[in-house]
């Protein structure tokens, strides 16, 4: 395109930036510059005509010499000096028309490049400033969010921990204990109801060595009855033998005293052992019933006692089902948390994105400042190198997504973490 | 006694992220935002790896790597970066500084703590 194309459509851009209103300055002032940048790059610089005076007056001294060469053609007339008048007059018109239409261009260039200059100070900073302060917000948010997400995980992970213990050695523990000492004291109830059966197998022992003291007693008695009768017998016998039997018979009296006094004797032991008969009597008795109503608690306090463990089974069981549950359930948690902290690493990945835009934003203020000074300086416009700047941001990318924006092909998206563990990692 | 690892990320939230992954796996975790700022952590410290980023403000990590492999302390620490870098020129930067694995963002817990693993010394 000529470079007069060129300037006319700075200046037509330029000059639809200046008539939109101060909401759209910016909008309308990046559509002139984005009208220039999408222009055909110039080569070289473009300067405007300068206003003065010598160059620009040549259609004067041009219609001058037409001028002179008429009235030398036609003679002294009054018609020719009037012609060589008109076209002196024509051509200094024309040389002021030019003249002020290239002031005109000149100063809407340099109030195109003053309105770049501005563009570069005025607004690119504040584009940059909200980038940075977008992306400062979202680590400052995702950040909290870790932080919350950590906490969590961290709870979880002690709760876990807490009922681990509380599961496995803790409740089944607990159980196991309690079914022994329970399981003790039915023990000691046996124990004590086997002693009071061997008490009672005595007591029925005791029962027997009194049936055979009523017999000895009764023996005693029968001794003392025929020893009597052998005294009566010796007292006659003695009675017989006159006054050589008397001391017989006094010995046979003694003798009839002493069986009397065993039998009375044998008849004491006969009603002390049935006195003792009847309390061993009363005593098997008692212990029996005794032993019945043992047996009967024992029974009783077995099946309490097995009701209770069978019921403390159940809640424990229940409890570890429930602790196992929660557990899973927990752990799933864990997984899914971890994997949403995996997912936030997004945030470096965009937060690098908008860095790099925001430094390159940040170095066209002063690109556009050096166009300016070099257009103050030369009345040139000088182009801002858009190859470049674009070379200065696609150094920057670290990301190969970043690549591929730039290069202009379909979007890719976000890679995913390695699956498997060192995957992507390079061992130097 | 636990061992000590040192991230070095500008990103707040990736430093919890590693974080997190390091002390559930029983690690004690030292924190730097920068390379400066890892720097100056590490004096009288006893750091037995360290994990950090490549492009950061103030000091970017090949020159980290560069500095801390200066330090007489730090000289046979491994160090791993873990950054969002894929060319290969980097890598080899990386490598040429002094560094011992190139792992690439975004990471998942396991696979980072199998790098760990591998060159933390029991």
């Amino acid at each position: 395109m000529h470079p007069e194309g060129v300037r006319f459509r700075i200046i037509e851009g330029h000059r639809r930036a200046e008539q939109s209103d101060a909401n759209d300055q910016g909008f309308r002032t990046s559509a002139a510059l984005s009208q220039v940048e999408n222009l055909p790059m110039p080569t070289t610089t473009h300067a405007f005509p300068d206003s003065t005076p010598l160059l620009p007056r040549w259609q004067t001294t041009a219609f001058a010499l037409a001028a002179g060469v008429t009235t030398v053609a036609c003679g002294r007339g009054l018609s020719s000096a009037i012609a060589a008048s008109a076209m002196l007059v024509a051509g200094a018109w024309l040389d002021r028309r030019r003249q002020g239409r290239d002031e005109r261009a000149r100063q809407a260039s340099a109030a195109f490049v003053a309105s770049t200059d501005r563009l570069g100070h005025d607004v690119l900073p504040v584009w940059a400033a909200h980038i940075e302060n977008s992306r400062q917000q979202m680590e400052t948010a995702v950040a909290a969010l870790t932080q919350r997400f950590a906490g969590i995980v961290d709870r979880l992970d002690q709760t876990l921990r807490a009922s681990g213990q509380g599961d496995d050695k803790g409740l089944s523990a607990a159980f196991a204990h309690s079914n022994d000492e329970l399981r003790g004291v039915l023990d000691s109830l046996k124990d004590a109801m086997a002693s009071n059966a061997a008490m009672h197998t005595e007591v029925q022992n005791l029962s027997r060595f009194v049936a055979e003291l009523q017999q000895m007693a009764a023996e005693v008695a029968d001794i003392a009855q025929q020893t009597n009768l052998l005294a009566i017998n010796a007292a006659i016998e003695a009675a017989h033998a006159g006054v050589e039997g008397r001391g017989f018979a006094v010995l046979a009296q003694e003798v009839r005293k002493l069986s009397a006094l065993s039998g009375a004797t044998g008849q004491r032991m006969a009603d002390k052992v049935g006195v003792i008969g009847e309390a061993i009597r009363v005593a098997r008795d008692a212990a029996q019933a005794s032993a019945r109503r043992e047996a009967a608690s024992a029974l009783a306090s077995e099946g309490a006692i097995n009701g209770v463990l069978d019921r403390f089974r159940g809640v424990t069981q229940a409890m570890e089902a429930s602790t196992a549950e929660l557990k899973q359930e927990s752990a799933g948690i864990q997984v899914e948390i971890v994997e949403a902290l995996v997912q936030l690493q997004f945030q470096d990945r965009v937060s690098q994105r908008m860095t790099h835009v925001r430094h390159n934003i940040e170095r066209l203020p002063d690109l556009l400042s050096a166009s300016r000074r070099s257009f103050d300086a030369s009345g040139a416009l000088a182009p801002v190198d858009a190859e470049a700047l674009l070379g200065e941001l696609e150094g920057s990318y670290a990301m190969a997504d970043e690549r591929a924006t730039h290069a202009g092909g379909a979007p890719m998206a976000a890679p995913q973490a390695a699956a498997a563990p060192l995957e992507e990692v390079t061992f130097f | 006694m636990a061992k000590t690892i040192m991230i070095v990320d500008d990103s707040a939230s990736l430093r919890q992220v590693v974080g997190i992954s390091l002390r559930s796996a029983g690690y004690d975790v030292l924190e730097g935002s920068d390379g400066a700022d890892a720097l100056k952590k590490l004096t009288g410290q006893k750091v037995h790896l360290i994990i950090s980023d490549v492009n950061m403000p103030n000091m970017d990590g090949i020159s980290m790597v560069k500095e801390i492999k200066k330090l007489p302390a730090y000289k046979f620490t491994p160090i791993v970066m873990l950054t969002t870098e894929s060319a290969d020129g980097k890598k080899a930067e990386g490598q040429a500084a002094g560094a011992k694995a190139w792992m690439l963002k975004p990471f998942n817990p396991p696979q980072l703590l199998a790098v760990v693993q591998k060159l933390v010394l029991p």
